[in-house]
């Protein structure tokens, strides 16, 4: 018996709307890092909820050396995400680079394995209790918004996924490294034989993915439990992101991300039992009508 | 492009013949007591079953110490079901026909325990539930061959709505992580509430996947509803999730809110001063109470080997293996069908206390602690004030209950 009142609430609606926007940017900026990897090197990297995973882990323990400090949060956001980018950058060198000309199932079976590989490191060096960072005192508490308190903290994660987006924008549309990273992403043979150092470019181009996904473990470190096995949810909800929004297409993330952080905010209240089924139902449409995704090209790729 | 797959392929088949060649494990030669423990071992299931582990090889060890059983050693054979009913169904038949153990033990995930329970029944083994909750493997769907020293979802749905009759709510909300446990420990609660106080009401529910990341949309929905109290079945990291994200909306200044797991130590210690003060939590176990010479030995002995804190799963695996223990020496033999009829009716003293294993369902009388979180200034997080004890004769289903249930099967 769902209980549709609330939708006249325009106070709920306004909570429910920022809860719903607030998850879009998660789900964008880890999503983001599987699609511009995929997008440019042609790799589905299963791993990228691992390095999300990564992400978390790093933060937390970067968090606790600065302890009672109110830089913490700060530090450990920024060196997490820089670990993971590097961690990413030895992951590309030494695992991927040999299966680039292998075919995809070869590279699926590298990934996978890096997942398996990743969880029994973070077990190890973390152990298996939960684990949860904490929220620098200045975005702990709450501001009203429409009569209802909201957290400061996802105030600033709303305003974290538009500055990502805009500077991820900037560097692909503005930059030389976007130029030829889209250049890559067309034709990499190409790109190879007017001289550019596609082994670099590639290098660079998955540690920003990787440094995406650590940010994203970064953020989600003070707001909820921290433990082997977080990889695993995310890389589904990250991969029907993708699917949705078109593989490769970094506008076509923020749309998915977009879409889906609303239909898990109000599908809710139609079905508190089922509102899952919305995203995958949605999932299903866009595979039958665009298979490409909502914004991507139907590309094939050699 | 195919050599990599060639070569792969046959290195892998080369390793499976020389893998199939080997001899097998020498049977039948039973020198020790083999004990087959089945968990899942990773994810979310892991700060629960890594302590259990701990819990039986503690006792393992002391039994061993004393001589073993019947003049022999006891000896864990322990194996991951990875969460998931068919792993656990495969690995106890393995465990049965290859390892040839003599009893089952284990489990957290209660569709793995379900499954592995048929499989007792199967193959006439005992099967000690030690962690999984599911009213059902002992009401419904018991039979012969499963135990279960745990708790269950209708003791701790019951105790919960004991613990709530006395108090003067009327409207609650429910949340709960959505799978069988989840839905069970809270209709198990509503519907005895009931029973106990009429005019009890439930105005909101919300049902988030197990392991959810994101719960402010069912946190914003829940406060809608205006409840008077929130009783929620989440555990584990989803329990620290929800607190920690709920907090700032207000929630806990604008509904009381129960949880059947906010007093487990992989909740606290996580949640530490971000505890919202006087939230009910409950625990399985807790290592401060009962504050008696057995419990306090037991903290102690789990200090030595794990360096830590025992928390409930470590209490499980213990008490599970004394079970079985103790029902092998009452019985003077490792035989099933003999140490069956001494596990029903058996009663053991435990750290917190003496507990029974009822003769009908072989259900223990285990019973459930709640109390309101409290800073206290010797731990670095909160603990149950005033801790209450709802005890499992209390609680547990009458056997008529459970007759009319496994009738109308």
């Amino acid at each position: 018996m769902p209980d549709l009142s609330a939708l006249a609430d325009p106070g709920f609606l306004a909570v429910q709307c920022l809860n719903g926007l607030t998850q879009a940017m998660f789900l964008f900026l880890i999503a983001s890092g599987l699609s511009l990897i995929f997008g440019v090197l042609g790799v589905l990297n299963f791993a990228h909820g691992s390095l999300y995973m990564l992400g978390a882990y790093l933060s937390y323990t970067i968090a606790s050396w600065f302890v009672g400090s109110p830089a913490a949060f700060w530090v450990a956001l920024i060196l997490g995400s820089i670990g993971v980018a590097l961690v990413g950058g030895i992951i590309e060198s030494v695992f991927l680079r040999p299966v680039y000309r292998r075919e995809e199932l070869d590279q699926l079976l590298v990934t996978y394995a890096l997942v398996l590989i990743i969880s029994d490191l973070v077990k190890l060096a973390w152990g298996a209790e939960n684990r949860s960072g904490s929220r620098p005192a200045l975005l702990a508490g709450s501001v009203v918004i429409a009569g209802r308190d909201f957290p400061t903290y996802n105030l600033f994660v709303l305003a974290v996924g538009p500055l990502v987006a805009l500077g991820l924008w900037l560097l692909l549309r503005r930059t030389q490294f976007g130029r030829l990273v889209r250049a890559a992403a067309n034709d990499r043979e190409m790109v190879g034989v007017v001289g550019v150092n596609v082994t670099g470019l590639f290098t660079g181009v998955f540690m920003l993915g990787a440094w995406l996904g650590g940010l994203g473990g970064g953020l989600a470190a003070p707001i909820g439990a921290i433990f082997p096995g977080m990889d695993v949810e995310i890389i589904v909800e990250s991969f029907i992101v993708v699917v949705v929004g078109g593989m490769g297409s970094l506008g076509g993330t923020l749309l998915g991300a977009l879409i889906i952080g609303q239909l898990n905010a109000f599908g809710i209240l139609f079905f508190p039992r089922f509102a899952i089924v919305f995203v995958y139902i949605l999932m299903a449409v866009v595979l039958v009508i665009r298979p490409w995704g909502l914004l991507g090209r139907p590309v094939t790729r050699g | 492009m195919k050599r990599f797959t060639a070569v792969a392929g046959t290195v892998l088949s080369c390793l499976l013949i020389l893998w199939s060649a080997l001899p097998l494990p020498v049977p039948a030669q039973q020198e020790t007591i083999k004990i087959g423990v089945i968990y899942g071992l990773g994810g979310a299931a892991a700060p629960y079953t890594k302590p259990a582990i701990t819990g039986h090889e503690i006792a393992v060890d002391e039994i061993n110490a004393k001589g073993g059983l019947l003049g022999r050693k006891l000896q864990l054979v322990i194996r991951d079901d990875q969460s998931k009913p068919d792993v656990g169904v495969r690995e106890a038949r393995e465990l049965i026909l290859k390892e040839k153990v003599d009893f089952l033990m284990g489990v957290i995930h209660s569709g793995v325990a379900l499954g592995i329970s048929e499989v007792a029944k199967e193959y006439k083994k005992i099967y000690l539930n030690t962690i999984a909750k599911t009213a059902a493997l002992t009401e419904e769907k018991g039979h012969r061959y499963v135990f279960r020293s745990a708790s269950n979802t209708v003791i701790e749905g019951r105790a919960a709505a004991i613990l709530m009759a006395n108090q003067p709510f009327k409207r609650y909300a429910v949340i709960g992580p959505d799978y069988e446990y989840g839905h069970r420990m809270v209709d198990d609660f509503i519907s005895y509430l009931k029973m106990l106080k009429p005019g009890v009401q439930v105005v909101g529910e919300a049902w988030p996947k197990f392991g959810e990341r994101d719960f402010t949309a069912h946190v914003n929905a829940l406060l809608q509803a205006k409840p008077e109290m929130v009783y929620s079945s989440l555990w584990g990291g989803d329990a620290i999730a929800f607190v920690k994200q709920a907090k700032p909306y207000g929630f806990f200044t604008k509904t009381e809110y129960m949880n059947i797991a906010a007093a487990d130590l992989d909740v606290v210690v996580p949640l530490g001063a971000e505890t919202p003060e006087g939230i009910w939590g409950s625990s399985n176990y807790a290592f401060y109470y009962p504050d008696t010479p057995a419990n306090r030995e037991f903290v102690a002995k789990y200090k030595a080997k794990a360096n830590d804190l025992p928390p409930a799963g470590a209490f499980f695996g213990y008490v599970g293996t004394y079970f079985l223990a103790e029902a092998i020496r009452k019985a003077k033999s490792a035989d099933t069908e003999k140490v069956i009829d001494a596990l029903e009716g058996l009663t053991i003293e435990t750290p917190i206390g003496p507990l029974t294993m009822r003769a009908y369902d072989h259900q223990a009388t285990k019973g459930q602690y709640w109390g309101r979180l409290k800073r206290v200034p010797e731990f670095p997080f909160p603990i149950m004030g005033d801790v209450q004890l709802i005890g499992g004769e209390k609680t547990l289903r009458p056997v008529d209950e459970i007759k009319a249930l496994r009738g109308a099967k």
